[in-house]
């Protein structure tokens, strides 16, 4: 027959010995192997230390690996607190897209802790960041969402920065945003989308 | 509550509108989309819990939803409209895919002679696991040239037993042909069936938790997980942690099955997703 019996417990055996070996100085050396497996390892562990969480943060601006980069994320999400919040934030303004993201799936966890930075983010120079920022928002459990994307909507100089603000406040879709939605369209007169995507949104909410 | 009785004149009223916007939204946290067929099913499921939760709109029940830190109710919801039901051969369009393309991939990859090992996780009363080994025996054609491990796993040590025990009633094999029903299984006094004793040896059961790292790292060079419709239960960050470390338990360029309303985009962009016969499934990188 082609079915062999083999039990979990046998399969831990046959990894190699040195494996399980912990220590912090050993999993900081590890995050500076050439092998990505090794790296995740030690990232993970390093994960499980809160005083680790800066040289987490220093590690993935520069970590090349996905799998890597992922594993870190989900351990700063798992063990959420003010400074993974602190650490993550400067990569609303990353370049690299997918560490972008991942910053911001990572803070959409996170909305306690995050919650006391929002005013600052949505104030950034970088109209750019304050795009990131209100797509944190977007998926954000928390119940000032609405008020601060509210905000967005009314006060943002920056089109875009308004156009997603608008999207994620639509969701909720409270009648009481009307106001806001039509002082937007008369704040952009002559931006076409932003008159189309507001009498979207309106006779939504209508239910028209 | 009984989730069959019409809706009452007090039932809160879901407009279409507003029905629209919650398929949206937990279409995008879920991947369970409710077509207009199942509008009455969704509804009364979301009424169900309006009623549970004191909500008088949907409004005000649409918001705590969405915006709840905890992710309690949409678990509640979640839970609700999910049906939790096993049976020899579910989604065998999977095991399809399974003799199809992957252990031919896998096959075509090997030549170490190590066995191409597969995980049922959480396997429940076994009918996955041993659905996996009758498929493979029945249906691939290269399976006695080489070896194949099924581990399977689950956290209730009650229905492991039953996995182990191997009996069956007849609904359970509903969807298998008598003629597999005859060379797999023996009938009992009580018209059910046991699985023939060298399909049930072949499979190691164990007990344990996937979010457990000291379980996980039992588990390496797993060649493929079938993990179906558990991470949907899962809030967001377990539904990641267990992803990750199952990453960790698998073999370069080793697949994940998932269940057909679960979604790995929705989870982690670790995995590369490939299309076997009419089934989308999760490949890890050969990094």
């Amino acid at each position: 027959m082609a079915l062999v019996r083999r039990a979990a417990a046998q399969i831990a055996e046959d990894q190699p010995s040195g494996d399980l070996v912990d220590g912090q100085e050993r999993w900081v050396a590890d995050l500076a192997s050439a092998d990505a497996s090794i790296r995740r390892r030690a990232a993970h562990d390093l994960s499980q230390m809160p005083d680790a969480v800066p040289m987490l943060c220093a590690h993935l601006a520069n970590e090349r690996s996905l799998s890597v980069r992922s594993i870190i994320l989900t351990g700063l999400i798992v063990n959420k607190s003010p400074a993974v919040v602190t650490g993550l934030l400067p990569f609303l303004g990353s370049e690299d897209a997918n560490l972008r993201n991942g910053a911001i799936e990572a803070l959409q966890h996170m909305p306690d802790e995050v919650a006391p930075h929002v005013v600052s983010m949505l104030a950034d120079e970088d109209s750019d960041v304050r795009i990131f920022a209100v797509n944190v928002l977007a998926a954000l459990p928390h119940p000032m969402v609405p008020e601060w994307l509210l905000q967005v909507v009314l006060h943002d100089p920056h089109v875009n920065v308004c156009a997603a603000a608008q999207d994620a406040l639509v969701e909720a879709g409270e009648p009481d945003v009307i106001p806001a939605l039509e002082a937007l369209a008369d704040r952009f007169p002559g931006v076409a989308f932003i008159q189309f995507a507001v009498d979207a949104a309106i006779r939504r909410i209508r239910g028209g | 509550m009984d989730t069959n009785t019409p809706l009452a004149q007090t039932d809160p009223v879901i407009s279409d509108e507003e029905f629209s916007r919650f398929c949206e939204f937990f279409y995008r946290k879920t991947g369970i989309l409710f077509d207009t067929q199942k509008k009455y099913f969704a509804e009364r499921r979301i009424t169900d819990r309006m009623h549970k939760l004191g909500c008088a709109t949907f409004r005000n029940y649409f918001a705590a939803v969405r915006f709840e830190a905890s992710g309690e109710e949409m678990q509640h919801l979640v839970n609700q409209m999910t049906v939790n039901e096993t049976y020899f051969f579910r989604e065998d369009y999977q095991l399809k895919a399974l003799v199809d393309g992957i252990l031919p991939d896998l096959a075509a990859r090997r030549n170490n002679g190590k066995p191409i090992r597969i995980w049922s996780v959480p396997c429940s009363s076994g009918e996955e696991p041993y659905s996996l080994a009758i498929y493979i025996l029945e249906n691939w054609a290269d399976a006695d040239r080489h070896d194949i491990e099924i581990l399977a796993s689950d956290i209730d040590s009650a229905i492991l037993a039953a996995a182990a025990a191997g009996v069956y009633g007849e609904r359970s094999l509903q969807r298998l042909s008598p003629d597999l029903i005859r060379r797999y299984f023996t009938k009992q006094r009580d018209r059910s069936y046991r699985i023939s004793n060298d399909i049930r040896d072949s499979i190691d059961f164990s007990r344990g938790n996937v979010v457990d790292p000291q379980f996980m790292r039992q588990f390496r060079a797993v060649d493929v997980i079938f993990c179906r419709n558990m991470l949907i239960y899962f809030d967001d960050q377990s539904r990641r942690e267990t992803i990750e470390a199952m990453y960790d338990c698998m073999s370069p360029g080793g697949y994940i099955c998932l269940g057909h309303s679960e979604s790995m985009s929705r989870i982690s962009s670790l995995f590369r997703p490939r299309k076997y016969a009419d089934s989308i499934v999760y490949q890890k990188p050969f990094e």
